[in-house]
């Protein structure tokens, strides 16, 4: 069996480094594709042209990010015609998908204009009038929607917990007296704060108009799913086509990802500028 | 940034924000002297407002033992060591302090001068209780007097500043502060728990909470001030070392306020920390018994005096009446007067709402009790 395993791997790592390494093009071409995938190791991301992204640091309003970390993003995206899927990728060596004092999350975004124009909003999320649409992948939402417990031990395994009152004996036959007592001590969920959870998809949908104005957008349209791979991430984030986006009218995009080990979370982030977005 | 007036500090300083009055500001007087940190502050708190899933380790009051107590972990210490040169100097017979603030001496890139606790930090609510700063020399304890090996019980919650750290570090606005009250609240539905507030805050009394990933804090009991009620930590302190009320400007002090009157007028409460410049509203009478080399630094360059005329209160009928009004009434007493050997509070209208004496009738019994005919033992 381990002979069996040991070959495997090295067809494995035969396979890879006999993969045609492809050119970078300065603009995000858009593939025509039958059907989107979520996978972000599909097959049929391999004929897709990549762009690769160099990212800056968010050094414009505080909190900055004062040292650099990833440094590109590699990006791919394909449509169906209704929905548009971007596969981005990048060096992380850690896997921070841990929330907690102090702890931060991985996560990437992209941002697109609300409307095509070639007058672009600015492409630090936007400016008043100039909305920008952003979805935004989260590693610790990704372990959740795969089946992580959403309780304080799935984050510390051996905390002891004397009693919650929502779980209280008087309660335990009554959902509703239950989800009552449990919202009281929990008012981001009782508000219903998109980011407060529980999720069904690891992608948040969001509008901007400048700094520190980010805004749950009216609707959540955007799915997708990251997969750690051996030197980072791999994440694919599909969501409806932009309005107004055709092969005749390009757009731009630009990339946001956080390095959560490197205390990255909300300004203090890696971006790009705007990119080109053609549709091929 | 703005400029703004910190009067605790003697001077202006400067702000993200630019200065904005609340037109009553929630402020409370700890007598730390009296405090014997039975935690029932602590439980009160947690069990109304801190029993959810993601909250566990939060508390949002708690007590800690001074000089080696500290939650979360050298909270304290830390931002300390950050903050260079906290000297005070005098200016027209009145103190000014002359080092930077949290904000003033905020890095490039940074909003204020903080750090970030770990998760650590928070596991060990009561580390140092009860310890003594000095060795106890064996025999000591049963000297008389005892020798001066000094601890100490801090309670706090929020202090609800003037000039938040929390509210200044928010990129989001997140965090704002009631015009009618100056309580500091984090808004739920819009917070995203990038834990700035949680970094920024020296006092470290913003929590994040893993289950929502928004942060939460102390939130003054809101709900029972807006009914003219002091919060759950007030009315549950059986130590009755607690008073709850609004605070002037110096300039407005009034003397029948009674928080005003211990701060403004008497000088016998001080702020915690009051060179970290964000002109908290929780007010502490220092410690008597310990060294004021350890609580000057605490509590700043009126402690001395503080603790001169708390020494001095059983010549003070005025101060000995209010001290007796803490935590005899779980209505907020807007107003007090002494009439004769009682305290009076009352509330914003003047209403009588309780009277306490401040001389307690003292009856001495006999030893052999002739109607029962029994010689009782010498306890209360």
């Amino acid at each position: 069996m381990r002979f069996v395993t040991s070959l495997t791997i090295l067809a494995l790592l035969f396979a890879t480094s006999c993969t045609k390494i492809q050119v970078p093009t300065p603009e995000v071409n858009v593939a025509q594709v039958k059907e989107i995938t979520l996978d972000p190791n599909a097959a049929v991301w391999d004929a897709v042209s990549l762009h690769a992204s160099k990212m800056i640091l968010q050094d414009l309003v505080e909190p900055r990010l004062l040292e650099p970390s990833t440094s590109e993003v590699m990006v791919k995206a394909i449509t169906n015609g209704s929905e548009i899927a971007f596969r981005l990728e990048w060096l992380d060596a850690s896997q921070s998908d841990m929330p907690g004092p102090r702890h931060f999350i991985d996560g990437c975004a992209v941002q697109l204009p609300s409307k095509v124009d070639s007058n672009v909003p600015a492409p630090q999320m936007g400016e008043v009038g100039k909305t920008v649409e952003i979805s935004y992948w989260r590693a610790d939402w990704q372990a959740i929607v795969e089946g992580r417990a959403d309780n304080i031990n799935a984050i510390y395994p051996n905390a002891s917990i004397d009693h919650y009152p929502a779980e209280a004996k008087p309660l335990e036959n009554n959902t509703q007296a239950q989800a009552e007592t449990a919202a009281r001590y929990s008012p981001a969920r009782a508000l219903g704060n998109r980011r407060s959870g529980p999720r069904d998809q690891p992608v948040e949908d969001l509008i901007a108009e400048g700094p520190s104005t980010l805004s749950p957008a009216p609707s959540a349209v955007s799915k997708g799913k990251g997969v750690k791979t051996a030197k980072g991430w791999a994440v694919v984030i599909s969501r409806p086509m932009p309005a107004g986006f055709s092969a005749a009218t390009p757009s731009q995009i630009a990339f946001a990802v956080w390095e959560g080990s490197h205390i990255e979370v909300g300004a203090r982030k890696m971006r790009t500028g705007w990119v080109p977005l053609i549709l091929k | 940034m703005a400029r703004v007036n910190n009067w605790q500090l003697g001077r202006e300083m400067s702000y993200w924000y630019p200065e904005s009055r609340p037109q009553k500001q929630f402020a409370a007087v700890f007598d730390t002297n009296k405090c014997i940190a039975c935690q029932t502050c602590t439980l009160a708190c947690k069990t109304t407002w801190t029993s959810g899933k993601g909250q566990e380790y939060m508390l949002w009051n708690n007590v800690e033992t001074k000089p080696y107590g500290s939650y979360p972990l050298a909270w304290d210490l830390n931002l300390l060591s950050l903050l260079d040169g906290q000297n005070w100097g005098e200016e027209g017979g009145k103190p000014v302090y002359k080092g930077s603030t949290i904000f003033e001496s905020a890095p490039a890139g940074e909003r204020v001068l903080g750090w970030r606790p770990e998760d650590e930090d928070y596991a060990y609510p009561n580390v140092g209780e009860d310890d003594c700063a000095g060795g106890v020399e064996h025999g000591a304890s049963i000297e008389i007097p005892h020798a001066m090996a000094w601890f100490y019980y801090l309670a706090r919650i929020c202090n609800h500043c003037t000039y938040p750290g929390c509210l200044a570090s928010c990129p989001r606005g997140s965090i704002y502060k009631r015009p009618e009250d100056g309580i500091v609240l984090v808004d739920q539905n819009r917070c995203r728990g990038y834990q700035e507030c949680v970094r920024g805050c020296p006092y470290k009394k913003v929590f994040f909470n893993p289950m929502t990933s928004t942060s939460e804090k102390c939130i003054a009991c809101y709900p029972k001030i807006e009914q003219g009620l002091s919060p759950q930590c007030f009315a549950n302190c059986i130590g009755k070392i607690r008073v709850a009320g609004f605070i002037n400007t110096p300039d407005k002090a009034e003397a029948d306020n009674p928080i005003d009157y211990l701060v403004h007028i008497k000088k016998v409460a001080l702020p915690l920390f009051p060179q970290f410049g964000l002109e908290p509203n929780v007010y502490y009478i220092p410690p008597i018994h310990v060294p004021t080399a350890f609580t000057r630094q605490m509590f700043g360059p009126g402690t001395d005096k503080a603790v001169e005329i708390y020494r001095n209160a059983p010549n003070d009928q005025d101060l000995t009446s209010l001290l007796g009004l803490f935590g005899s009434t779980e209505a907020i007493m807007r107003k007090w007067k002494r009439v004769g050997d009682k305290a009076i509070g009352m509330d914003e209208n003047g209403k009588e709402l309780v009277n306490v004496p401040f001389e307690e009738p003292v009856h001495i019994r006999p030893a052999y009790d002739k109607l029962y005919q029994i010689t009782r033992t010498n306890c209360p």
